[in-house]
């Protein structure tokens, strides 16, 4: 324990901050339905966008429902579908990526072309569509987004998997004659595994986004479940006269986000990772 | 170069033909289908057959898709299932009303973000360089629909500076359309600089660590010369790649601006033929946003290869293991 | 780095998150409409900017087509008869009519000084050649159904027309106020869809489906020239884009656009823009599937019924905009209304559930975001049928796939029409056994011969009474509830001065903008 402490405060303020930042919002979606007033689906037309007081903190929205409420809980299915589904696109990529690279040549012919093909269809339409066929349920949510998200991951994996594999130790693992599946998890992986950790919180923050987008078009989560992004479409009608309800949950999004970024960024130095070169893939 | 060329000519078409192979099934296996759609409440089982006959939907799938294929290749994408006009034509209009916002907003964000970039690297550490990170910072983190709804909000709805709305619809003039182009070109600009700024002040800082910069300036050459003509451009370089994805991105970016504005660019075209079911504009959307694509990434490996010759022979067969440094940027 | 400029980076950056919070927490005021819009004289030479959802890009001008574009309809066409307030027809293109003794034979008087707006004259054959395009099968007008009883129309004369009916029906001229009626010309099919010439107030100058379009003041109109110089009109799909587009002030009037409360307050609480109240323009209904296996048992329905309150639902859905409907789906507007109030009792509908074997209910209540009110509706009915002991789950469907999907194929879901149908047309549209409206699946042998004898009957109180019988069977027995009807919330602007609409009728020729 005092270790991970020390380690924590070797890293910078920024990256603290962030990490305080994703810390503090995952506690309070998981504890969520403690900390709510109110039931956030509970309508109660009678005292609908009204202002801040006692009993609302933040007001209410055009169904009379809690907006402190709401936020609180409205990052719950952002994070779960994003940590689900960064988790997925990360595990998938880093496989991929690592096999690409290990192989080599035709292998790595092959799946690049792939990739590059996937990446190719632009991911708005690919989301529409999936979602429009499957229905826009968790499981759904969370294969499409790490379907998208796959090929970025796995070429930065064997990007950085490549080094590693004209490395000594991995020659000698070879002429050993061990086989590929113990060598790529036992010597290449646990070496490019600060590139991964920066790769999920990176991917992390996008996905987040790219959720709060999909509730906002409509096709995320459905209505009444709270969501950021929902909370977002529907309430921005409002904005003149009941500005908290969406105000609330752009600044949670934000600052989930912005946590998500600092970590990143924190992370990635830390561990020698260039992030910000790394760019946007 | 040629033979690479010619490799990734090859496979964009292989990428595209998977691009429109994927969007006719999936669109196949969509609940409901066109006819449904448009009649919405009036669909009795007679009104849709009939309709269902007057649109040809009543042929087989494989049949269909192979009849595409082959009218596609000579560049004829059909009639839309909804209007009945030309598939072309109206993807083409669409095309260039999102280009109206797209290029401004690649030109000044580009130019922007390069010299924001800089600027932050080359004063690291000062008040300038924190603005300018904590800037990218926010404005990367917040969602495009909330930057273009506070937009539309301020300077369309409290302050009539822009119209908040485009009202012509796809019959839109160059001219109806330039004031509404502002907004959500700021929006995108917001959106995409971010990435660019951060990469390019990392890239300046490099730069300017580099013996050559370092020599130069002990050895009395200007800070600013040495900036802006030494460093400067060869820090572009490994910015390339973050610029070539945020331009194939704005495709799927424009589709939210394009929402909250009614623009009737090719990302609303996109939404509304999801929606409807129009096949054959999908299709054709897939096709041509596969096309930006891969068109965006040859160019800007061009580039690269143009700027950085150590980069033509990357790719020749080697006889003996190579260093790990250069391969370290992915090829 | 300066960690110190970071430090203070961060400090300003919570506090303004926070501050961004704080001070957005006021609120909205109440939402205060007058029931009719402004009225009052209007200036001359005003050309006024509607926005409107468009129906699709398939839209065409031909008034018979279930793809018509609606809002252009009123303004470029006339009937041959119209739909009053109370729902009892009067004169258009016909000046009066009448039938043969059993009601089989109707004929109609058509004014003489009419002309399209090409300048031809309006005869019987135009109105002749119109009812055959609707009843065309190669149309699929969705009024051909209801018009299947026309054997067949002659022109008289110049000036009369004549149908002749298979069967009785002593209400026949309601069922040509229906806004698939609007007279074209002879022989005109095949260009009608987008040369939209009629007889109405405006004539066409140009017209894009799901894009804009522009009418003119037709000088020559046989009931006086409109207000109006002309109209402009905007096709804009998204219903904030459209809200938006009324408080940037780049449209006068938001048409087929129902506000929700919300956006409501925010459009009269805005400055140039208000809001005008159309009294129960929208129907809501709770269809019970009765071909499905959990609302089979008409005692089931019977316990749906009994243990929902409509006043509750309406005042917690729709904030009191609306009268609340006790499942008769006739407004109350009409005078053929029957003012029947059946009860309202948890109790007797737990009994019931009781001796069905069915206490506990539980099933899913479809709902979407299709029109805004459908959710909170569904909400309210789920937490009222609570006090029976039903459990209902609400489930959202995607807008778009709502009409395709669910209705008329799952079992319990809220639905919504237009009210503006006459009675007639409404009770055999959606309640007949058989009709493809019917979106209950009812079938109701006794239901259906009162309407025949309803429509054979020649005497009006008498007739009127089988209507209001009709009506009953429908409350008592039927399976499609009608909550509520709401009022319909219009966008517009504070220019705007004789808004009139109702039902499907619209004065074109009243609308204007205020003199400055």
């Amino acid at each position: 324990m005092r270790s991970v402490l020390r380690r924590f405060t070797a890293l910078s303020l920024g990256t603290r901050v962030g990490l305080a930042l994703v810390g503090v919002t995952v506690v309070v979606a998981v504890l969520a339905p403690l900390l709510s007033p109110y039931d956030p689906v509970a309508t109660d037309a009678e005292r609908a966008l009204q202002g801040a007081s006692w009993s609302h903190w933040l007001g209410t929205d055009q169904y009379g429902r809690d907006v402190l409420s709401r936020t609180l809980e409205g990052g719950r299915f952002a994070l779960l579908v994003s940590l689900l589904a960064t988790t997925l696109a990360v595990a998938l990529g880093t496989l991929v990526g690592a096999v690409a690279a290990y192989y080599g040549r035709w292998v790595d012919g092959v799946i690049t072309r792939v990739l590059d093909a996937v990446l190719a269809v632009p991911s708005v339409l690919a989301l529409l569509l999936i979602v429009s066929v499957f229905g826009n349920s968790l499981p759904v949510l969370v294969v499409a987004i790490a379907v998208v998200y796959v090929p970025a991951v796995a070429r930065v994996v064997r990007g950085a998997a490549r080094p590693v594999l004209t490395a000594g130790y991995v020659t000698a693992a070879r002429a050993r004659g061990e086989r590929s599946l113990p060598i790529i998890t036992r010597e290449v992986l646990p070496n490019i595994l600060d590139t991964i950790l920066v790769e999920f919180a990176m991917r992390a923050s996008w996905v987040v986004l790219l959720v709060s987008t999909l509730s906002f078009l409509g096709f995320g989560v459905n209505p009444p479940t709270p969501d950021w992004g929902l909370m977002i479409q529907e309430n921005r009608t409002a904005l003149t006269v009941a500005p908290a309800g969406t105000v609330a949950p752009i600044v949670a999004l934000a600052a989930l986000v912005i946590g998500l970024n600092l970590a990143a960024d924190g992370l990635g130095k830390h561990v020698g990772v260039d992030r910000a070169r790394r760019g946007a893939l | 170069m040629a033979r690479m060329i010619a490799a990734r000519v090859a496979t964009s078409v292989v990428t595209l033909l998977l691009a429109a192979f994927f969007v006719f099934f999936a669109v196949q296996a969509l609940p409901g289908d066109v006819a449904e759609q448009l009649l919405g409440q009036n669909a009795t089982p007679e009104a849709v057959a009939t309709m269902r006959e007057q649109l040809g939907l009543d042929t087989n799938v494989w049949v269909r898709f192979v009849e595409w294929l082959g009218s596609a290749v000579t560049g004829d994408f059909g009639t839309s299932l909804v209007s009945g006009e030309s598939v072309s034509a109206s993807i083409w209009t669409a095309f260039s009303h999102s280009l109206l916002i797209a290029v401004p907003a690649i030109v000044v964000g580009i130019a922007g973000s390069l010299l924001l970039g800089v600027l932050a690297g080359a004063r690291r550490g000062t008040s300038v360089d924190s603005t300018v990170s904590v800037l990218a910072l926010v404005a990367m983190s917040i969602p495009e629909f909330v930057v273009a709804t506070v937009l539309v909000l301020l300077l369309a709805i409290a302050a009539p500076v822009f119209p908040a709305v485009v009202l012509e619809g796809p019959d839109a003039g160059v001219g109806d359309l330039l004031p509404a182009v502002v907004l959500p070109a700021v929006t995108l600009v917001a959106a995409m600089s971010a990435y660019i700024i951060r990469a390019m002040r990392s890239s300046t800082i490099d730069g300017l660590a580099t013996e050559y910069a370092v020599t130069a300036e002990l050895k009395g050459v200007r800070r600013r010369s040495v900036l802006w003509r030494h460093v400067a451009p060869t820090a572009v370089l490994p910015v390339l790649p973050v610029i070539s994805i945020n331009v194939a991105w704005l495709l799927g970016g424009v589709v939210v601006v394009e929402s909250v504005f009614n623009y009737p660019g090719l990302g609303k075209l996109m939404i509304d033929s999801v929606s409807t079911r129009d096949l054959p504009v999908l299709q054709a959307i897939a096709v041509l946003s596969a096309l930006v694509y891969v068109v965006v990434n040859l160019l800007a490996d061009l580039v690269a290869l143009a700027v950085d010759p150590r980069q033509r022979t990357l790719h020749r067969p080697r006889r003996r293991p190579v260093v790990a440094a250069a391969v370290e940027e992915e090829s | 780095m300066n960690s110190s400029l970071h430090r203070r980076a961060l400090l300003a950056g919570a506090l303004g998150g926070i501050a961004t919070v704080g001070l957005s927490a006021c609120g909205a005021p109440a939402l205060r409409t007058s029931e009719r819009a402004a009225t009052g004289a209007a200036r001359a030479g005003a050309t006024m900017r509607i926005a409107r959802p468009a129906a699709s890009a398939a839209e065409t001008l031909d008034p018979a087509s279930s793809l018509s574009a609606y809002e252009y309809l009123g303004a470029l066409y006339n009937r041959l008869v119209k739909l009053d307030r109370a729902g009892e027809t009067v004169p258009d293109l016909a000046t009066e009519w009448s039938s043969n003794a059993d009601a089989t034979v109707w004929d109609f008087r058509l004014r003489g000084d009419v002309r399209f707006h090409d300048g031809r004259r309006l005869t019987a054959r135009d109105v002749r050649y119109t009812f055959q395009h609707i009843l065309d099968p190669d149309t699929a007008s969705p009024q051909a159904g209801a018009l299947d009883l026309v054997d067949g129309i002659d022109a008289v004369d110049a000036t009369t027309v004549r149908f002749r009916l298979a069967t009785p029906n002593a209400e026949f001229p309601s069922l040509l106020t229906a806004y698939q009626c609007y007279v074209i010309p002879d022989g005109s099919a095949g260009t009608i869809g987008r040369t939209g010439i009629g007889t109405g107030p405006f004539v066409l100058e140009g017209f894009t489906p799901a894009g804009t379009g522009r009418v003119r003041a037709n000088e020559d109109h046989f009931a006086g020239r409109a207000s109006l110089d002309g109209i402009e009109f905007y096709s804009i799909q998204d219903t904030s884009a459209r809200v938006n587009a009324l408080l940037a002030r780049q449209v006068d009037l938001l048409l087929q656009t129902n506000l929700d409360n919300p956006t409501a307050r925010v459009v009269a609480g805005s400055p140039g823009t208000t809001v005008a109240r159309v009294a129960n323009a929208q129907w809501y209904t709770i269809p019970m599937l009765a071909t499905s296996a959990e609302f089979k048992d008409p005692r089931m329905r019977e316990a749906m019924r009994l243990a929902y309150d409509p006043e509750a639902v309406l005042r917690t859905a729709l904030q009191g905009t609306g009268t609340a409907g006790w499942d008769n789906p006739v407004p109350p507007e009409l005078s053929a209304h029957l003012d029947h109030r059946r009860e309202h009792d948890p109790e007797r509908a737990r009994a019931l559930l009781r001796q069905i074997g069915r206490e506990g209910f539980r099933t899913r209540i479809y709902t979407s975001a299709y029109e805004p009110n459908l959710t909170a509706i569904a909400v309210a009915y789920a937490d009222q049928v609570k006090q029976a002991g039903i459990d209902l789950q609400i489930t959202n469907v995607a807008a778009d796939s709502y009409y395709t999907q669910v209705w008329m194929s799952r079992p319990l879901m809220v639905s919504y029409w237009f009210t503006g149908r006459p009675v007639d047309q409404l009770l055999n549209q959606i309640f007949r056994s058989g009709s493809s409206y019917n979106e209950a699946a009812w079938s109701n042998p006794r239901f259906d011969r009162l309407l025949d004898a309803a429509r054979a009957d020649t005497n009006e109180t008498t007739r009127r009474q089988k209507y209001q019988d009709a009506q009953r069977l429908v409350i008592e027995e039927g399976a499609d509830m009608t909550p509520v009807f709401g009022d319909r919330l219009v966008g517009l602007s504070e220019e705007v001065v004789n808004y009139d609409e109702h039902g499907f009728e619209l004065d074109y020729l009243a609308l204007g903008l205020k003199e400055v």
